[in-house]
């Protein structure tokens, strides 16, 4: 049986037909064509698949398609403004915190959570906003880099935690 | 021998490729007692984070999904009657922000915040925490020490069964199949202090190696112990109560206790076994060790107090 289900991905209202057992990641990916939210363990585990869900980080695949009926989601598609790309994400450029980039949409995701409530975050709360992606690279040294130069950017355009 | 391929052939799970699977999202707990009644076959799924690994293969094989992660009477924590009541579907995020569960029941706050990643703590519950039953589960220990109570309600019944009484093995429990945990009820004491520890290879997504969740009650000049409890994790089939080791220390004065007979005592009643987290004499001597160090460290709590 199919369910039909509304909700808003990256500022826009959708409408889809999902089964049961569709995951979320798969009906953004397979369905919507955001292809930028990853597979990467499918268990939670390596946080690839990580996205805002009402507000919250969240792993999309471990969440059922129908359960997101009326959730507001920003996938890594819906960060930037206009032409330009977000400011955590030309940081993770300038860092030098994305090799191969699998992780990095999730990496991203989970740092815009923690920017989102705080400005200042200290490197412990950076470890541990950024505790559920993992990194086979090895580069997370950079990517804190990153984190910290994405709030210094955020910080010196007041409040506005956009492009 | 040689396979009979034939009848494995015939074993094979028959695919008709018929769509009859359903999901269901009540809103209220009457209605999931209603979809319950009506539908053999269902799996709950609150925040996924379980069920969705275990069933990672066969995803579509689940007839009914069940989902409760959207009613609202299952999300709340208060304070009732010298007790304090969290909503089955209250999740981890939610224990760690909690000021009446940081104010009342420290170590709650400690084991929540070491469960999974942020991204698993915003979706996984306590409901689903309990209902899981690992012996290794981070909260359960926790709430073993605290005498927590849990509510278990069917459609006709509601029975109210005590955390020590619910766990009866590996990834097993009292629950039927009619029945599903509403809340947890955990009675309020004052003068409380308490230690949480988890060991496991990584702080983040880690499955613990080794929990201890310990609670001392002092009398009202913070001297002589009231009452104590501990309880460890992944140590046996189903998260474990030390209670040898606890009523050695009741009635006595905490400034007297001799740590370390008190963890020779936890060492004895514990009965760890050999997996890939680790070894049963390596989870004797840390369980020792650990409980050495919760009861220093609650002993520089009651310090901070006085």
């Amino acid at each position: 049986m199919k369910y039909k289900i509304k909700f808003t991905v990256n500022g826009e209202i959708r409408t889809e037909k999902v089964t049961p057992s569709t995951r979320l990641l798969d009906l953004l990916r397979d369905d919507l064509g955001l292809t930028g939210t990853k597979e990467g363990c499918g268990q939670g585990e390596c946080g690839a698949c990580s996205l805002i869900m009402n507000g919250q980080l969240v792993v999309s695949c471990l969440i059922l398609a129908p359960q997101a009926d009326g959730s507001e989601i920003i996938t890594v598609e819906g960060i930037k403004k206009g032409n330009s790309l977000h400011k955590i994400q030309k940081s993770f450029i300038e860092a030098g915190a994305v090799q191969c980039g699998f992780c990095t949409p999730g990496m991203i995701m989970a740092t815009k959570s923690l920017l989102d409530k705080n400005l200042s975050p200290s490197s412990k709360e950076i470890k541990r906003a950024l505790s559920g992606n993992i990194c086979r690279c090895t580069g997370y040294a950079k990517i804190f880099d990153a984190v910290k130069m994405a709030a210094k950017k955020i910080k010196m355009n007041g409040s506005d935690n956009n492009a | 021998m040689k396979k009979n391929y034939y009848q494995e052939l015939e074993n094979r799970p028959k695919i008709s490729g018929k769509d009859s699977s359903k999901f269901f999202a009540p809103q209220s707990i009457d209605e999931i007692m209603e979809i319950i009644e009506e539908n053999d076959d269902y799996k709950i799924i609150a925040g996924g984070t379980d069920i969705m690994v275990e069933k990672f293969e066969e995803l579509y094989e689940v007839k009914n999904w069940l989902a409760i992660d959207n009613i609202e009477e299952l999300q709340k924590i208060y304070k009732k009657n010298k007790q304090l009541e969290i909503g089955a579907g209250v999740t981890h995020t939610q224990l760690v922000q909690s000021n009446l569960i940081k104010d009342w029941i420290p170590a709650l706050k400690e084991a929540a915040l070491d469960v999974g990643s942020p991204q698993i703590r915003n979706r996984g519950t306590i409901g689903g925490n309990i209902v899981t039953s690992s012996p290794a589960g981070d909260l359960l220990p926790v709430l073993l020490v605290y005498d927590a109570e849990f509510i278990l309600k069917s459609k006709k019944n509601q029975r109210k069964v005590s955390a020590e009484d619910f766990f009866t093995g590996v990834k097993s429990n009292i629950l039927k199949r009619d029945e599903i945990i509403t809340k947890i009820i955990i009675p309020l004491k004052k003068n409380n202090f308490d230690k949480w520890t988890k060991i496991g290879k990584r702080k983040a997504l880690v499955i613990s190696s080794l929990t201890l969740a310990v609670r001392i009650q002092l009398d009202n000049e913070n001297q002589k112990i009231t009452d104590a409890s501990l309880a460890m994790g992944a140590v046996a089939p189903t998260p474990l109560k030390i209670n040898k080791a606890a009523e050695k220390i009741v009635d006595k004065k905490f400034v007297e206790l001799d740590y370390k007979k008190i963890a020779k005592l936890v060492e004895q009643e514990i009965s760890p076994i050999d997996d890939i987290r680790g070894t049963a004499k390596y989870r004797s001597k840390v369980a020792f060790n650990i409980t050495v160090n919760a009861f220093k460290e609650i002993k520089e709590k009651i310090e901070g107090e006085k």
